[in-house]
């Protein structure tokens, strides 16, 4: 009779065993980005696998997050900020934070004599004060990745509000 | 376009031009008494030069921050250099944001760069913003609303920042929703939540959208404990005017060119002029192997209408192809991610109406979750078994 505990025991433990494995299988294999990446890019390559969709958040509860449905190289572009972010599929995986540092960076070249072009290289949508000597002629706005003809000769760059 | 080819061409044809950035753009922080912190900034050399740059500091609160250095050299060779500038705030700030700009310039000098001379002066900024408590319990909260079609669930979502020296304990939002002849037609109030001073949180609503299309207002009023906030939005019930009924395509035989009927209803109470399809088809390495527009037209408010494309099916082979089907009207785009599965003399479209699933690994999913059932199912009975008998054997014992 004892012999028969030990293997009803044996049979439970192994198949507990075996539960804990294939939830652990199941689990959404997250391969990148690393949990609290810090980055200037703000294209973001995923990499994921066992799961559908991509939920991510600016808040830890997802009460509003955007779904992304995962597909192999999926680039997400997103705007400097920290997010969280977590995958679905039959489990959700555990919640990773990513971090967009915001980057001011412009690029100037001369057209003509008064005319420069400026282009906004960084991640922030900029703001141009564009001065003529000492004089301060505007402010110029200049979203991502576009460019502008600004006249002047000085040109101070920062993230707009 | 040809402004982007010319400025893309005027780059070209310079050699070289001026860069200079700096991360981050903006540093935040929470104020806090006699605050003695410092922060770091990354000068990025963005132009790959030799070049000197000079630091200087503006804005209120440039009598709290202390700049190490004055000015820095960079090699052609350093992509970006590591600074530092100190905080050092006073017992006291009004409440509020508080803010300052530290300055990197780039001193000019005149140098030849490449076919052009540059004469102008580069800077960039870092701004520091800190943020003062107010008083008391504040609250900082706008409402973002969500257009959806007629039946389905429209968001409403309040932001909500406690910008107070105390959390608050008890914050909820009473809406009403108005039509565009002013008339009240429903009213809601939001569940309570609490949020610690200096945290963000959202309250989310669903608020189900059955009432005719059109534009609506709502106007909520933001409680928390001892504050109120009035907010208003406008919104949209059945912003996704056009919608894409059905695709046939009748006689279809590969290798000839296949008339597809696309039927897309008008769901807006007005008529629609200047709608047409275009239809992207990819390859399995998600590229586009052919695409094709339909002839534009008008549809009348509230009604189905037909619109024929043309696709020239010749050197495509059999097999199931990622197909992106677009109504286009006015500045507007409404995508439906479809498949075109292609036989010698059928073509069948999937995923009209429903999200298609990735087949990638669905079964051994089902396999896995019938797996886990059972398992759980086998602990049970064998533990119900292995009690039962027990008890069974302690009863025959006695």
């Amino acid at each position: 009779m004892k012999n028969l505990y030990k293997i009803d025991i044996v049979i439970v433990t192994i198949s507990l065993m075996l539960l804990i494995f294939l939830v652990g299988y199941m689990r959404p294999l997250v391969i990148a980005p690393l949990d609290s990446h810090e980055t200037t890019e703000s294209e973001i390559l995923f990499s994921i696998e066992k799961a559908d969709i991509l939920l991510i958040d600016d808040n830890y509860d997802f009460t509003t997050p955007n779904e992304y449905p995962l597909k192999d190289g999926l680039k997400i572009n997103l705007e400097p900020g920290k997010y969280y972010w977590k995958a679905k599929g039959i489990v959700e995986s555990e919640v990773r934070t990513l971090t967009i540092i915001s980057e001011v960076n412009f690029e100037l070249w001369e057209i003509d004599d008064v005319n420069y072009g400026v282009f906004n290289a960084g991640n922030v949508r900029l703001n141009v004060d564009v001065y003529n000597g000492t004089e301060f002629v505007g402010s110029k706005k200049i979203e991502v990745k576009k460019n502008l003809s600004l006249s002047g000769d000085k040109f101070v760059g920062g993230m707009d509000e | 376009m040809n402004k982007l080819i010319f400025f893309i061409a005027g780059i070209l044809l310079i050699s070289s031009v001026y860069a200079l950035g700096i991360t981050p753009a903006r540093t935040t922080l929470d104020f806090k008494e006699s605050l003695k912190v410092n922060v770091d900034f990354e000068v990025i050399n963005s132009g790959n030069k030799n070049m000197n740059v000079v630091f200087s500091v503006q804005g209120e609160l440039s009598d709290y921050i202390k700049l190490p250095i004055k000015e820095a050299s960079f090699l052609a060779s350093d992509r970006s250099k590591t600074f530092t500038y100190e905080i050092n705030l006073p017992e006291e700030l009004s409440p509020g944001l508080h803010t300052a700009e530290v300055f990197i310039m780039e001193i000019p000098s005149g140098q030849d760069i490449g076919a052009t001379q540059v004469l102008a002066t580069l800077a960039v900024v870092t701004q520091l913003h800190i943020y003062v408590p107010y008083p008391g319990k504040y609250a900082n909260a706008k409402m973002v609303v969500y257009n959806a079609n007629q039946g389905e669930d429209i968001l409403f979502v309040f932001p909500i920042v406690s910008a107070g020296e105390f959390d608050l304990t008890s914050v909820r939002a009473n809406v009403e929703i108005f039509n565009n002849m002013g008339e009240k037609i429903d009213s809601f109030t939001t569940p309570t939540m609490s949020v610690l001073s200096g945290e963000k949180k959202e309250i989310v609503y669903k608020w189900k959208a059955d009432v005719p299309i059109g534009n609506y207002r709502a106007v909520a009023g933001l409680v928390y404990d001892e504050g109120l906030i009035n907010l208003e939005e406008f919104f949209t019930v059945g912003s996704k005017e056009l919608e894409l009924k059905e695709i046939t395509a009748k006689g279809f035989r590969l290798g000839e060119i296949a008339k597809l009927e696309m039927l897309v209803e008008n769901k807006w109470s007005e008529p629609i002029s200047g709608v047409y399809i275009e239809t992207k088809i990819k390859n399995d390495k998600g590229n586009i192997m052919s695409v094709f527009q339909s002839p534009s037209q008008n549809i009348d408010a509230l009604s189905k209408q037909f619109f024929a494309s043309y696709w020239d099916t010749a050197g495509v082979r059999v097999g199931t192809y990622e197909t992106e089907v677009s109504i286009n009207y006015a500045d507007k785009s409404s995508k439906n991610n479809l498949k075109f599965r292609v036989d010698e003399n059928e073509l069948t479209i999937l995923g009209l109406g429903y999200v298609i699933s990735t087949d990638k690994g669905g079964g051994t999913d089902t396999i896995i979750v019938v797996l886990i059932i059972a398992i759980v199912l086998l602990i049970l009975i064998n533990l119900l078994w292995f009690f039962l008998f027990r008890k069974r054997l302690k009863i025959n014992k006695k």
